[in-house]
């Protein structure tokens, strides 16, 4: 038996846990093994090192129960708000930029002067009674806007 | 069951008797997992909060303190597994008290009344030990070899079967002994070279 190593022995309990047939197993063995006899060493002090982290026991304080009760009445009051208005909580200051910048960009366009207006204007000259007259491959346009388009320019001179 | 069931009702004095009644055995299983009196305190109110939205999944076949032991033993282990992993100690850190608490301890002589300082140290070293297991595995270990509770008992707080709670705390109990070898074995060569 002395050949055979104990440390299975070792880490299959705690060895305050070893049967006393066990103990003596260990004990006769480690007195020729050197390897077994550090080992040993390890567990006995590993073991009394558990023992004392499993007593550093908190224990609670007097104020403790309030603590609880009072995050408990915190939590239902948070889950007694209706869902929508929960996500508006929380999307609250999102939609105010999102406002605030959709006004900004309303008054500014509103305030400068559109860039658009020459544009139109050389549409206008496009459209000329001469041009619409002497144009033949304007067949894109209909009979009525070259009528209007006549008679506008018509209107004008007068 | 009867403080479970008012519970269940709404009644709020009758939750606040279970808070205070099982505060103790919350706070327990809580400082397994931590040293801090604040860190304590967060997950045990967590427990409770856990435990008051869940009482309805209470069916009293078995204790109120056995469900609350199993909801505080699950709660610390999310809370220890989503935070950063501790750095794992090395032996070169070794302090000069746990250095003279192994020595002292080595020499045989350990069997006298343990003192105050005494016992911060070796709680100190068995963190140290402890770190190089897994937060479940140090469970198995502290439940079974620090508190002698049977592998049943440990089954029915953690949830787990019974031959994984063996694997467990076998495991567990191989790797620190073997970590406290290397411990001793820095101790050793420490020694010599201040012998030097």
């Amino acid at each position: 038996m002395k050949d055979k190593h104990i440390t299975e022995i070792l880490d299959k309990a705690s060895i305050a846990a070893l049967s006393e047939s066990e103990l003596s197993e260990v004990r006769a063995h480690v007195l020729e093994c050197m390897s077994c006899r550090e080992a040993y060493e390890a567990a006995r002090l590993s073991a009394v090192a558990i023992k004392n982290r499993a007593q550093a026991v908190i224990e609670p304080s007097p104020f403790f129960q309030t603590r609880v009760m009072a995050a408990l009445r915190e939590q239902q009051a948070v889950e007694s708000v209706p869902a929508m208005l929960r996500l508006w909580r929380s999307a609250k200051a999102l939609v105010s930029t999102m406002a605030v910048t959709t006004a900004t960009l309303a008054i500014v366009s509103f305030m400068q002067p559109s860039q658009t207006t020459p544009a139109t204007d050389q549409t206008a000259s496009a459209y000329s009674a001469y041009s619409v007259i002497m144009d033949q491959d304007a067949d894109d346009q209909s009979y009525e806007q070259v009528l209007s388009t006549i008679y506008d320019d018509d209107d004008e001179a007068r | 069951m009867d403080l479970a069931r008012q519970a269940q009702d709404g009644d709020e004095s009758a939750f606040a008797e279970i808070v205070r009644r099982y505060s103790p055995r919350v706070f327990s299983v809580a400082s397994r997992f931590f040293r801090q009196r604040s860190l304590v305190e967060e997950a045990a109110q967590e427990v409770f909060l856990k435990a008051y939205t869940q009482l309805g999944s209470f069916e009293g076949r078995g204790s109120l303190e056995g469900w609350l032991t199993r909801i505080a033993t699950n709660t610390c282990l999310n809370i220890v597994r989503s935070a950063k992993r501790r750095p794992e100690y090395t032996v070169s850190d070794l302090t000069d008290d746990e250095q003279s608490w192994l020595e002292h301890h080595s020499a045989g002589d350990g069997g006298e009344p343990a003192s105050v300082e005494n016992s911060v140290v070796a709680t100190d070293l068995a963190d140290r030990l402890l770190s190089v297991l897994s937060p479940e595995d140090q469970q198995a270990l502290l439940m079974i070899d620090g508190e002698q509770a049977s592998v049943k008992e440990v089954a029915e707080a953690t949830g787990w079967s019974e031959s994984k709670v063996k694997v467990r705390a076998f495991r567990a109990r191989k790797k620190v002994r073997e970590a406290m070898e290397k411990l001793l074995s820095y101790k050793g060569k420490r020694a010599g070279s201040v012998a030097e």
